[in-house]
């Protein structure tokens, strides 16, 4: 389930927020510290991810902290749902 | 801060470091301690007592509202009520010890610190009987905001005391002397716990946990912004030193002092300011007396971070880093993610997060709510260093500077649809971080100077005109 999950947020992030449809993001690569999206398009992954699984990330948790890499934001998304 | 004051902070802390018990009391009593004694001198000489003395009020009548049911009852409180006021009355007391060379300031008169600790008791025992806070949350939100945006305010500060000069019918003095040490930082861990127990994520945090935590004070003076629901865990259970934790540690704290007053100190004798600019007919010395400023800024700054992250590592707590190389990042954003990253971090989530939130679940086009939520918020950010122009233009300028940046990479995004060559990318990255350093070089001249015209007219000289 993790691995759909995190496939499913990399194409969107490739896709739509990237707009970069071949770009490969693999499951361990730092996307917030690195600055591969910035504050902007994390509330609009929040966003994606409010609308496909029904999880909500609070404003306080849009950081580095608390995920860095689709990994860490697909065992986030689990343990919310 | 001094050598001296940090040093001591340092052997309070090994102290604090070698109790079995009663840590997180000792931590309380030395930290209440450290908020008097830092406190500067004041127009008025009671205030340097009275301040911290409001600081500690304000503190315990906000957390009687957002205390957990669990973390209210007396018996898991009495000590700190206790200690608190042992502390505030020993410190009161002094004016009979006469230990001047410890605590150097005019203590009130006995009978005026029972009056106002009655005052405050019975306070206490309103806001303990208060069932539904939401309408007070809202009224301790508001001041705390208005309280920090007065001491901002160098304006109302001056106005507020030449109209009590009037009202006493003296003479006013010709500078006013008022500041609420450390309140940058308090009022916005007295924030970040309003909103987060207004949205139910707040910890049951006991008394003690809540002071210790708002005026923890190797945190007092520079932060960082720490996060209730981070520290309290370490502070219940401070994290064990091994031998190489005490190294690091020491480490960290001696690097921070080296940064502070080895460094920075010496680069503020070359550093930009309002004389040098007038006095320098040179474009290439003005550049170099700018990066010097930069410089001297992250080391000051940064030292202070790592003293508080050395000393508060002493204490087995782990604080989050403030500073992350910022002057070695290719672009604006990733510099705002590695300055003064706590502060960041809370107005992203207090402020941006929540404002583009709203915003994007309306149909406004995604360029107009980029423009207004980067720019608002680094306004805002640029205001919290003080209400005058010069940091509302500090922060104007990198919110137009995040807003280009963004819409720059949204543009070459579409023109790399892959991720360029090693080599390629060591170009760009070069270049972006040559550009970033001179974009928040000259950043900084709206931070220093004293007004926009006179950072623009240093932009200008920069640049070989008006010399």
């Amino acid at each position: 389930m993790t691995t759909e999950i995190t496939s499913a947020l990399a194409k969107q992030i490739a896709e739509k927020i990237l707009k970069q449809p071949k770009r490969v993001i693999s499951p361990d690569e730092p996307i917030i510290s690195s600055g591969l999206i910035d504050s902007f398009s994390l509330m609009d992954l929040a966003l994606f991810i409010e609308d496909t699984y029904g999880v909500r990330i609070e404003d306080t948790e849009l950081n580095a902290n608390t995920f860095d890499t689709l990994d860490q934001l697909a065992n986030f998304i689990q343990a919310r749902k | 801060m001094t050598i001296l004051q940090l040093g001591i902070f340092a052997l309070a802390a090994i102290a604090i470091n070698r109790l079995k018990r009663n840590r997180e009391l000792a931590l309380l009593a030395i930290s209440i301690f450290f908020l008097f004694w830092l406190q500067p001198a004041q127009q008025f000489v009671s205030l340097v007592f009275w301040i911290p003395f409001a600081t500690l009020a304000l503190i315990v009548l906000l957390w009687l509202l957002i205390a957990a049911p669990e973390a209210r009852a007396w018996k898991i409180n009495w000590q700190t009520i206790l200690v608190m006021s042992a502390v505030v009355l020993l410190i009161d007391l002094n004016q009979f010890f006469g230990l001047d060379q410890i605590y150097m300031c005019t203590t009130p008169r006995l009978w005026m610190l029972g009056a106002a600790l009655a005052l405050v008791f019975t306070a206490d025992i309103f806001f303990w009987r208060i069932q539904q806070p939401k309408l007070w949350l809202g009224v301790f939100f508001i001041g705390i905001l208005l309280i920090f945006i007065y001491l901002k305010t160098p304006y109302l500060v001056t106005e507020s005391f030449m109209l009590i000069y009037a009202l006493r019918g003296t003479d006013a003095p010709t500078k006013i002397i008022f500041t609420w040490l450390g309140f940058s930082y308090i009022a916005f861990r007295l924030l970040h716990t309003i909103r987060d127990f207004q949205t139910g994520r707040l910890p049951a945090l006991t008394l003690g946990e809540y002071v210790n935590y708002v005026i923890f004070f190797p945190t007092l003076v520079a932060g960082p912004i720490d996060r209730a629901e981070r520290f309290v865990p370490e502070l219940r259970n401070p994290v064990a030193l091994a031998e190489q934790d005490w190294a690091e540690a020491g480490r960290r704290f001696f690097i921070g002092l080296f940064k502070k007053f080895v460094i920075a100190d010496s680069l503020a004798l070359i550093s930009v300011n309002e004389i040098l600019i007038k006095q320098v007919h040179s474009s290439a010395w003005l550049w170099l007396f700018l990066y010097m400023y930069s410089l001297r800024l992250y080391f000051d700054f940064s030292g202070y971070t790592d003293v508080a992250i050395g000393l508060a590592r002493i204490l087995g707590i782990r604080l989050p880093e403030n500073f992350s190389a910022p002057y070695l990042k290719p672009n604006l954003t990733q510099f705002w993610n590695a300055w003064h990253i706590t502060l960041t971090q809370w107005f992203r989530a207090y402020f941006f997060n929540p404002f583009t939130r709203s915003l994007r679940t309306k149909n406004f086009s995604i360029p107009i709510i980029i423009f207004i939520t980067q720019l608002s918020t680094m306004a805002l950010i640029g205001l919290w260093h003080g209400v005058a122009w010069n940091f509302l233009a500090w922060g104007a300028w990198h919110g137009l500077g995040l807003f280009i940046q963004n819409r720059w990479s949204e543009w070459m995004r579409g023109k790399m649809q892959t991720p360029p060559s090693p080599r390629r990318k060591l170009i760009f990255d070069s270049l972006g971080i040559f550009l970033t350093f001179n974009f928040v070089s000259l950043g900084w001249l709206f931070f220093t100077l004293p007004t926009p015209q006179s950072a623009l007219t240093a932009i200008v000289k920069l640049f070989g005109f008006g010399l």
